[in-house]
């Protein structure tokens, strides 16, 4: 089996060099991504072929996993990655349609199409690549940068606190929430299974560090921990267990909230 | 002959009905009619009011002097005073305080019997329309209120009444439009609603995402894996959909637009009419791509361009805007041809997700396996790629009439003109058998090379627009270096369309 999923993850690769910046945890969402397509193709047991799924990507550095990804797809526009997913599975409901985006991207950019995207509940995945800020320009703060962080566009500190996501999803009547460490290849890959599996709008967030941008959010691992959960009360419990903000407190990974 | 009725009254008095009665009537009685309707940005209240003109041949608008007022309120016969011509008649709803709600159906009834066309006509009309008896008795209690003025004399032609918005609706159809995309904007909204009422008879997907940019997005998304989308705005929405327009132009792949006008900039004047918009959809949307720009003139022109327009996107990945303003797509117009040529709209080689394997499309600049590059030999490949594109587009378009030539086709006087203001230049031209010819520009992009011929044939070279700097002619004179005097051109810009009336005096001003 192991051979088989190794093979099938082959041939979800590109020829294309990568231009992530070494070491960037971008390369483990890639092969989490590869990891989940690979292991749902396998368990189907034929049904499910490479050319069944599809992708929509916004611009920033998590879009690149466009060119290193062999499935249909459309490198789309900063914020509308949610669009172009919904477009697709109105186009070809069969298809399994992964949004791949990033904080500044669909927190900034294109809120409006994430809070609606709840509402609409197509069925499509969304994966955004959360590394609070916005790295492919230089690292300038996004919705989710926390107070105080200096860039070259804010030498005396970011002034506004960061918006918490997974509490606005929740408030948006999302029925699939989940958060991820980018780290974690094989829980990433659960996570993401679940979420292509679920029926309906599936929203999963993944932590990840920037290796030259707003460095001092890295390295948080020792505050995560693990969750299932069903339940909404204390769903909006754990979304506040984090604020984005420090490295203080805890950071529930897992279901925050499935219905 | 020819009758304009001014019906005015507030906002939910129901004067569209009036119109819609007596135009119905008329139509099974074999007369033409054309239907303005002026109205403010306000759902009660207010003053609006249609212009009903009737003709006993084929008319596209309406004139400003008019023959009758109906007066729904006592407002509107105040307003409209100055514009009665001698001899008028004005009908008011004195005598009909107790009705309430059938105010409208009495008027129409009385308008009816006016014209001197026999009950039975109106009688069935109301039948087709109302299910009640007290719609009946009002409009019988109307009718027999007057006294006959006219005497129409029944005709034979066979006709139904439509409006530009339903010839879009038509034309969409006809192309297999499986998917519409639209936020509501006046005056494209009315589409959702006919695209909505069709939806489950036709198979079609009437989607209202969040907002306009959202709307073009998906339209793009749902083509991209193998749905025939069309997207539907005015000008506002329009500029918010600008960096997918240029996304359309690097990712080719197809998708329909449809732009109907309002004057601007902004919000601007919402509920009236302009050519304001050529400009920015020839130009929106940043680098360099080809794109393709149609001007319907009437109701028929619309079910046809629209079915070109997909046929054209289909075959070349492209993007196909069809222009409209508010006066073509809400005005009334009777059609007595229906459209014969529906041209099927082919699928395109373009391969689609699943169906043919693993399928990129892509923003960035790409090679044939939609992957990013960056280099300048593939940089030059796409970018001739579109050129080339453009270039087939120009070759294929020729097989449609991309101009039209109507009027006195000797003349040495010629009028350009585009979309909406067509209706207007050829009654024009008709009253009073002017030494004009009249061409129409259907294909705005890629433009006729015809049209400088034309001109250099010509003597005197008028242009008409709804606008004020003259748009179309700014492209011609861009296009062939001809530049058309600026006392010969015809400008209107105050939110409201050409009367044939008034720009046959403008037009006979001009003739040489």
């Amino acid at each position: 089996m192991a051979n088989t999923i190794d093979s099938i993850k082959q041939k979800l690769g590109t020829k294309e060099t990568i231009t992530w910046c070494p070491g960037c945890p971008n390369f483990l969402i890639l092969e989490s991504v590869k990891r989940t397509i690979a292991e749902l193709i396998e368990e189907s047991k034929g049904k499910i072929k490479q050319e069944d799924f599809a992708m929509s990507t916004g611009i920033g550095c998590h879009a690149k996993i466009f060119d290193y990804l062999d499935i249909s797809g459309i490198y789309g526009l900063h914020g509308r990655t949610i669009s172009f997913a919904e477009g697709i599975k109105l186009g070809n409901e069969k298809l399994n349609v992964l949004a791949f985006a990033g904080d500044g991207d669909t927190y900034a950019e294109g809120m409006e199409h994430f809070i609606h995207a709840f509402r609409h509940n197509e069925d499509i995945t969304l994966i955004v690549h959360d590394n609070q800020s916005f790295s492919l320009t230089t690292g300038q703060p996004t919705p989710t940068t926390q107070q105080g962080y200096k860039s070259k566009a804010t030498p005396q500190g970011e002034k506004e606190k960061p918006l918490n996501p997974i509490k606005l999803a929740l408030a948006a009547g999302g029925k699939f929430i989940a958060r991820a460490n980018a780290r974690n290849i094989t829980q990433t890959t659960e996570i993401l299974k679940k979420a292509i599996k679920h029926k309906g709008f599936s929203y999963v967030e993944i932590v990840q560090d920037c290796l030259i941008f707003n460095k001092e959010m890295d390295n948080k691992d020792s505050m995560m921990y693990s969750v299932e959960n069903k339940d909404k009360a204390k769903a909006e419990k754990l979304a506040e267990e984090w604020d984005y903000n420090s490295k203080k407190g805890k950071i529930p990974i897992g279901i925050i909230y499935e219905e | 002959m020819r009758l304009n009725i001014l019906i005015g009254g507030k906002a939910g008095q129901g004067i569209n009905k009036v119109s819609e009665i007596v135009s119905k009537t008329l139509s099974s009685y074999g007369w033409f009619t054309f239907n303005y309707r002026d109205y403010q940005s306000l759902i009660r209240g207010g003053h609006n009011f249609n212009i009903l003109s009737i003709s006993d041949k084929w008319i596209a608008s309406h004139e400003s002097k008019v023959d009758g007022i109906i007066a729904l309120d006592e407002n509107t016969s105040k307003i409209h005073q100055k514009e009665l011509k001698k001899d008028s008649f004005v009908l008011t709803e004195k005598g009909f305080e107790d009705l309430g709600i059938n105010l409208n159906v009495a008027l129409a009834g009385a308008l009816i019997k006016i014209l001197g066309i026999e009950k039975k006509f109106l009688l069935d009309e109301i039948k087709e329309q109302f299910h009640n008896s007290e719609s009946l008795e009002e409009a019988e209690k109307g009718y027999n209120s007057q006294k006959q003025k006219y005497s129409l004399k029944k005709l034979e032609n066979k006709m139904k009444i439509i409006n530009g918005n339903e010839g879009i609706t038509q034309g969409a159809i006809n192309s297999n439009m499986d998917h519409y995309f639209a936020y509501p904007m006046t005056p494209a909204t009315e589409i959702i609603h006919k695209f909505a009422t069709l939806s489950e008879k036709n198979n079609i997907n009437v989607v209202l995402p969040e907002n306009e940019i959202a709307v073009i997005n998906m339209a793009l998304g749902a083509n991209f894996s193998g749905a025939r989308a069309m997207i539907g705005t005015a000008g506002g929405g329009f500029d918010l959909m600008t960096e997918a327009l240029s996304f359309q132009g690097q990712s080719e792949i197809p998708l329909v637009v449809y732009l109907a006008s309002r004057p601007g900039p902004s919000t601007g004047v919402p509920t009236y009419t302009s050519q304001d918009d050529l400009d920015v959809a020839l130009r929106a949307g940043h680098g360099e791509f080809p794109r393709i720009v149609l001007a319907p003139g009437d109701p028929v022109e619309c079910t046809e361009l629209i079915n070109q327009a997909f046929y054209l996107s289909e075959k070349f990945n492209a993007l196909s805007l069809v222009l409209s303003d508010k006066h073509l797509a809400e005005s009334e117009y009777s059609i007595n041809k229906p459209v014969h040529n529906i041209i099927k709209v082919i699928e395109s080689k373009r391969k689609i997700p699943q169906k043919n394997g693993i399928i990129k499309a892509s923003s960035y600049e790409h090679d044939e396996h939609g992957n990013t590059i960056e280099d300048s030999e593939g940089i030059i490949k796409g970018v001739q790629r579109r050129l080339k594109r453009y270039e087939d587009i120009k070759k294929e378009v020729k097989k449609f009439q991309m101009i039209k030539i109507h009027g006195n086709k000797n003349s040495k006087n010629l009028i350009i003109g585009w979309g909406s203001t067509k209706g207007a230049i050829i009654d024009a031209i008709n009253s009073e058998n002017l030494d004009a010819k009249f061409l129409q520009v259907l294909y705005i992009k890629p433009l006729s090379d015809e049209i400088k011929e034309y001109i250099e044939k010509s003597k005197n070279v008028i242009l008409v627009e709804n606008n004020i700097t003259g748009q179309l002619g700014r492209l011609i004179r861009e296009k062939t270096g001809i530049k058309i005097e600026e006392k010969n051109r015809i400008l209107k810009y105050d939110g409201r369309p050409f009367t044939s009336d008034e720009l046959k005096e403008e037009i006979k001003k001009r003739l040489k």
